[in-house]
């Protein structure tokens, strides 16, 4: 069965472009506009990795990470942050938080493949 | 091509033209030493640079043939392949390969068919070398492992007990406690992993695994060993874990193979100031975050106020590196050290910078002359004294100047020892190169100049001078024949030397080959030897009784001696039967600006170098009636009547008519001079004196004026013409033995 990644981005063309570059390697994917909208996408399914950007109005992605890992059956989804170059201190909370993986912006489409197989695989 | 780039690819292009020439003379040093291994790595460093440099600017053809050359280089140098003749001249033929790309690169030109099927054949080659080497080290394979224990036991202890064979890369990874609970599964790194190569092997450790009832169910105790092979670097490796990189203990070790390709890079790497870490990082043997985490390590040390270790031993105590790695990179740093200390000492500059300081200078000397003149017609004391101050400081910039353009004459003289080792292999001589003087200073254009000549005297003396193995054995010499090249300063100029030790120039053969092109009117018999040697520069002559394909190029001698005089120098001949010849080439310093003698002959000014000229008289009209020779103590003295010569007679005699009530005869001048060995009194009316002359070259439509080497503008503003003393000297014997041969 097809593995299930959720992407949590404000940008809808990063939704678009991550979402077209996972599903043509092969990934099912779901899209949430925020954190919260992704708490409310997360419930029931079986997901096998969060790609998540951290500022995003309603609820940040660190905050939602957190949220997520108190899920006992998020507890060990794999989480990429989205970072940007920079902010150093967020990278370091998001780990806190339990995001071990993270892509920078600006960011390839291959790029970003290449870190999900580092996860997960198709 | 932006012109940035276009910037950096000449830099690259001298850059490779000096590796090659580099690589060149270290194989020709290897022929005799083929066991030098600092000469061996010297010239796979040059291979090396040149394939990464030439990738850097897309140069493909050259990155891929130099590739192959580099790899059978790294097996000579690792001891695999053994050098011998055959594979030092496949080398060479190799590097001028390289040499021939590296021209189509420049010219932008794409590479021609000729130039590809010799590139197509080298590589051949090149690929029988390596595989030569594979089944070689198959039947070595037991030799081998009487080896093989000690090397695996140094590498088992750099490995950290993890075994490690050849040509894989090693992997120690401890995975963190908390890796699971972030969401990381090991077996997709390790997946990961396997698309960068072939796991050869994997061993999982177990031996952080707590017993069953402290065992933590989210928590992660498994290490593993692996053995990757595959093409791929460090920096690559540890990007797979780089989700992890913080969570886990980590060691990668390169393959013996690359451990080689480090040391080469290291060796590589362009000359900065590098720190040890950062060398190691460029080279690709440390990964920038091994270097965080080392300094990070050493800087806790800073803190407890021990004795700091260095960074080198901290990195091998981590198992980060090989100690050869740190040495390497240490060795660098020192070698970038010290060629920075060298470096700073030069300057390069453009050539055309030099060209128009010396110009300039050249100005200077005239408007300085100018004032003086000036000076001496005010008959203005004060004046006179700061101006001649002032002459001497012109005189030293000058000298300063013309010494800027002075190169080594070594550079051009070790091109021959390849000339010498192709030539002689060629005809089956065994023939030695003795290179002196090479550290004779000359100007640059001479330099460049006098490359054509040269060549051509050697071939010469390798063909027609050193005799055959049998007959230098017969004649009780030694069979290698001598070659040998000097230059050294004398009189003003340089002297370069090609001599060899062989049979010496057979008079008789000479004189015979002479007459019979009608050279020469009698039979030569009473004809001094040097004069007897000249006769080889004549147009069409060739004493070789067989035109090989090497002299006999269609180029004679006479070009040789036309291309000396081109740079207003001379080339004499010494020879004894028997014991060889020597041709001395005699060569101005410079070309640009010259200390002249300045004298006048009616309307007309006169510049001889003054290093020609031997001395001064006044010519006696009561005792020199019009005769052409004078008795100079003792010694016949033939006269040049320089009015006669160049036809200012007529005129003269007006100006004389005209200023009869002045002066009533009119006082001649005798001025000396001497050009290799040959005298003459040039007659002239007047003496001016010392001048520096700056040469400007004669329009084109005067190149087929023999005697008159150029001109120079006088500080009143007047043309004088530099004599070409040599030229005038024959041209002048010439004419005089036309009408005595009438007679």
């Amino acid at each position: 069965m097809a593995k299930t990644i959720l992407i949590v981005d404000d940008s809808a063309s990063i939704r678009q472009v991550v979402g077209l570059t996972l599903k043509s390697a092969g990934y099912e994917v779901i899209d949430a506009v925020d954190g919260k909208d992704a708490l409310t996408k997360l419930d029931g399914r079986k997901i096998n990795l969060v790609i998540s950007d951290v500022n995003m109005p309603n609820m940040d992605g660190i905050s939602f990470v957190k949220e997520m890992k108190t899920k006992p059956a998020y507890k060990f989804t794999p989480v990429i942050m989205l970072t940007t170059e920079g902010s150093e201190a967020k990278k370091r909370d998001g780990q806190a938080a339990g995001a071990k993986a993270w892509v920078v912006k600006p960011f390839q489409p291959a790029q970003m493949l290449d870190a999900v197989s580092k996860l997960i695989l198709p | 091509m932006s012109l940035d780039l276009s910037d950096a690819l000449q830099t690259f292009f001298e850059e490779a033209r000096g590796l090659l020439e580099d690589m060149e003379s270290s194989l020709l040093s290897l022929e005799a030493e083929p066991d030098d291994a600092e000469v061996i790595n010297a010239v796979f460093r040059a291979a090396h640079t040149i394939k990464g440099s030439a990738g850097l600017f897309g140069l493909n053809d050259i990155v891929a043939f130099t590739h192959k050359a580099e790899n059978v280089l790294d097996r000579v140098r690792n001891g695999d392949v053994a050098l011998n003749e055959g594979l030092i001249g496949l080398l060479l033929a190799c590097r001028d390969h390289i040499a021939g790309l590296l021209d189509f690169a420049v010219d932008e030109r794409t590479m021609d068919a000729g130039a590809r099927s010799q590139g197509m054949a080298l590589a051949a080659q090149l690929d029988l070398c390596l595989d030569d080497k594979k089944a070689g080290a198959d039947a070595d394979a037991d030799s081998a492992s009487a080896r093989l224990p000690t090397t695996t036991e140094a590498q088992l202890q750099s490995a950290g007990g993890g075994p490690l064979t050849e040509d894989t890369w090693h992997i120690s990874v401890r995975f963190g406690l908390d890796v699971l609970r972030g969401g990381m599964d090991p077996l997709s790194f390790l997946r990961y992993l396997g698309r960068l190569g072939e796991i050869v092997h994997l061993t999982t450790l177990a031996d952080a695994l707590p017993t069953a009832a402290a065992m933590e169910p989210e928590a992660c105790y498994l290490g593993f060993e692996i053995r990757l092979q595959g093409d791929t670097s460090k920096a690559q490796i540890e990007n797979v874990f780089e989700f992890v990189r913080d969570d886990c203990d980590l060691h990668i070790l390169p393959p013996g193979s690359k451990l080689a390709d480090f040391l080469g890079l290291i060796g590589a790497l362009p000359e900065d100031n590098t720190r040890l870490g950062e060398l190691l990082v460029a080279c690709g043997a440390l990964t920038a975050h091994e270097l965080e985490e080392t300094l990070a390590v050493q800087e806790c040390e800073v803190g407890r106020e021990t004795l700091v270790q260095p960074l080198g031993e901290i990195l091998i105590q981590r198992q980060m590196v090989q100690p050869e790695l740190v040495d390497a990179a240490l060795s660098k740093q020192k070698d970038a050290r010290s060629r920075q200390a060298q470096e700073a000492k030069f300057i390069r500059v453009h050539a055309d910078k030099l060209d128009s300081l010396i110009n300039l200078v050249g100005e200077l000397v005239i408007s300085g002359s100018g004032v003086g003149l000036m000076a001496k017609r005010n008959k203005d004391v004060a004046l006179l004294e700061s101006v001649s101050g002032m002459a001497r400081l012109v005189e030293k910039i000058r000298d300063g100047a013309m010494h800027l353009r002075m190169v080594e004459i070594g550079e051009t003289f070790n091109r021959f020892r390849r000339v010498v080792r192709d030539v002689s292999k060629e005809i089956g001589k065994d023939i030695e190169l003795i290179i002196e003087g090479e550290n004779t200073e000359l100007d640059k254009t001479v330099v460049e100049k006098i490359g054509d000549p040269l060549t051509h005297l050697m071939r010469n003396a390798m063909d027609h001078g050193i005799e055959s193995a049998e007959l230098r054995a017969s004649r009780g010499k030694p069979v290698k024949g001598t070659l040998k090249l000097n230059a050294f300063h004398a009189a003003g100029g340089i002297v370069i030397e090609v001599s060899d030790d062989g049979g010496g120039l057979n008079r008789e053969r000479i004189l015979a080959k002479a007459r019979e092109k009608g050279l020469i009117a009698d039979n030569g018999a009473d004809m001094p030897d040097g004069e007897v040697w000249k006769l080889i520069f004549e147009a069409g002559f060739s004493t070789a009784e067989q035109v090989s394909n090497l002299s006999g190029r269609g180029v004679g001698m006479d070009v040789v001696r036309s291309n000396i005089e081109a740079l207003r120098g001379t080339v004499d001949i010494e020879s004894h039967a028997g014991v060889g010849s020597t041709f001395r080439i005699r060569l101005p310093l410079t070309l640009a600006i010259i200390n002249g003698f300045l004298m006048s002959v009616g309307d007309g000014h006169f510049v001889v170098p003054l290093d020609m000229v031997q001395e001064c008289m006044e010519l006696d009209p009561a005792r020199n009636p019009q005769r052409d020779y004078l008795n100079l103590r003792g010694e016949v003295l033939p006269l040049l009547r320089l009015k006669d010569h160049y036809g200012i007679k007529e005129r003269l005699r007006r100006k004389e008519q005209q200023g009869l009530n002045g002066r009533a005869a009119r006082r001649q001048n005798v001025v000396v001079v001497n050009s290799a060995g040959r005298k003459a009194g040039l007659v002239v009316d007047e003496l001016k004196g010392q001048f520096q002359a700056v040469i400007k070259p004669l329009g084109s439509i005067f190149t087929k004026v023999r005697g008159i080497a150029g001109s120079t503008i006088l500080g009143s503003g007047e043309v004088a013409l530099v004599l070409e003393v040599p030229a005038l000297l024959s041209e002048a014997a010439q004419e005089r033995v036309a009408p005595v041969a009438q007679v």
